[in-house]
Order: C-alpha cells, then structure tokens, then sequence
C-alpha cells in the first residue's frame, strides 16, 4: 500500500492561516507543535509535517476502511535529511509507515510506504489511464483486470501527482 | 435554534471553501465535505474553527473525527447547543 499527497505552497498561503488561534491544536500534536516551534520555516513545516499525515492516512484508510478526520492520531517523528530529501516515519494506533518528502519553492509531496524498500519500487504515472476507483479508492490496470496495483493520486491547487507500486 | 437556522449558517461557514459549486447548491445531509464539495482536508480545520466560533460551542477531538458530511456535523452542533 502505497499514499501521497501534494502541497502547492501557493494556493496554501492563499487559502490557509496556520497561526490562526486553535489551528495547530486542533492538527498538530504537543511535540510536532515543538519541531514547528523550533523550525527554521515555521510555515514550510506546518505543510511537511501535514502532508506527511496525509499520505499516510491514504494507506491507513485504505487498509483499514475507517474514514474520519483525525490528524492527532497520525503523528510524525524520526525526521531526517538524506540526500535532499527528508524522510520519517508516521505512527497511528500501531501502525507505522515511512516517509519521504520533497520540498522545493513551489510544492512540498510526501509518498508514504508501509516497508522502506518501496521506496525504490514506486513508479509516478503520467495520467489517469487504466486508474479505476472502487469504493473510492483507485487501482492501476497495467495490462490486464488481473495486475491491479495500488494507485495514489493526490492534487492541489497547480500539482498533480500520480504514483503506483 | 432550529435546523433550517442551523443549515444555513453551517452553508455560510463552508462557502468560502467548497469547490464543487454544483454540490453546494444541492446540498443534503447526505452532503460530504471532501468527496462531494470538494473541500480540501487542510481547510476542514477552518470549517470547524468557523463552527466553533459561530455557534459558540467546543468541538472535542472525537466529535471531529466524525466531521466529514452535513449530517455529523449537524447532529454535533445540535448535541452541544443542547448542552448549553
């Protein structure tokens, strides 16, 4: 099981207040709260931090079926930085999944993994050809109804990514 | 407050944030903020920050959990206005 998720930092500042009163209780966890104190970029770690949540509650949903809005459940830790890119790992209930997250000027995308080595074996598709969704979560037909593979896609604002196992 | 009064304040509140215009002029109580209007899951904080406010209530963690169409949110708001 594979999930990603995109930030398109623009449409982001545009559309959301982060230091609004209440806001960072209600997402983020007492030592997540801390790592954004602590940042450098306040504001490029409230988007790392959530869109580590949300690739992970991907493979949590769909593993699990339970569907809800619960980002205090999800939370990240173990942050570090390989090679420009930042990876960690996030817990719920006892559940742990791994991540890796770029981060440039205009986007921050999370993929999370429930085995590290996936890492390597994630494909990004170019479009949504031979993607069917069912029960609302899609699969990739590569050749034929009986190679479905997990598929996530994520949108926001001017990004798109698509990426398979 | 009655339910009539409740939805219409709840439709003011997740206005600025829908996407799916279609969905929000039809909207139900069967009505799902992420996959029917759109709504992207950073801005439901704000929908529920914007309840808060409005309403003058506390939404608990476990309450928002449930907060994903009009129908959990109505029976949350009504439960807590009930309370008061």
């Amino acid at each position: 099981m594979i999930g990603n998720d995109i930030v398109d930092l623009a449409l982001a500042e545009k559309e959301s207040n982060w230091k609004r009163k209440g806001f960072l209780d209600k997402i983020f966890t007492q030592n997540e709260q801390l790592i954004i104190s602590k940042a450098e970029n306040p504001t490029i770690m409230v988007w790392n931090l959530w869109s580590r949540k949300e690739a992970a509650y991907k493979i949590y949903n769909r593993k699990t079926q339970i569907r809800g809005y619960f980002p205090l459940q999800l939370e990240c830790f173990d942050l570090e930085i390989i090679k420009g890119f930042t990876f960690g790992k996030v817990i719920i209930k006892d559940c742990i999944y791994f991540t890796k997250t770029e981060i440039t000027r205009q986007f921050i995308n999370t993929i999370a993994v429930e085995k590290v080595n996936d890492f390597e074996a994630i494909k990004i598709l170019e479009n949504r050809k031979n993607i069917q969704k069912k029960n609302g979560i899609p699969e990739y037909f590569e050749n034929n109804i009986l190679s479905k593979k997990p598929v996530s896609i994520s949108h926001h604002g001017r990004f798109e990514q698509i990426i398979t196992l | 407050m009655d339910k009539k009064e409740i939805i219409e304040k709840l439709k003011n509140i997740v206005k600025p944030f829908i996407k799916n215009q279609e969905a929000f002029d039809n909207l139900t109580e069967k009505t799902d903020f992420i996959t029917d209007l759109q709504i992207n899951s950073a801005n439901l904080v704000d929908v529920i920050l914007d309840i808060e406010e409005e309403f003058d209530i506390v939404i608990d963690n476990e309450s928002m959990e449930r907060m994903v169409d009009v129908k959990s949110a109505l029976e949350i708001i009504e439960t807590q206005l009930s309370k008061k």
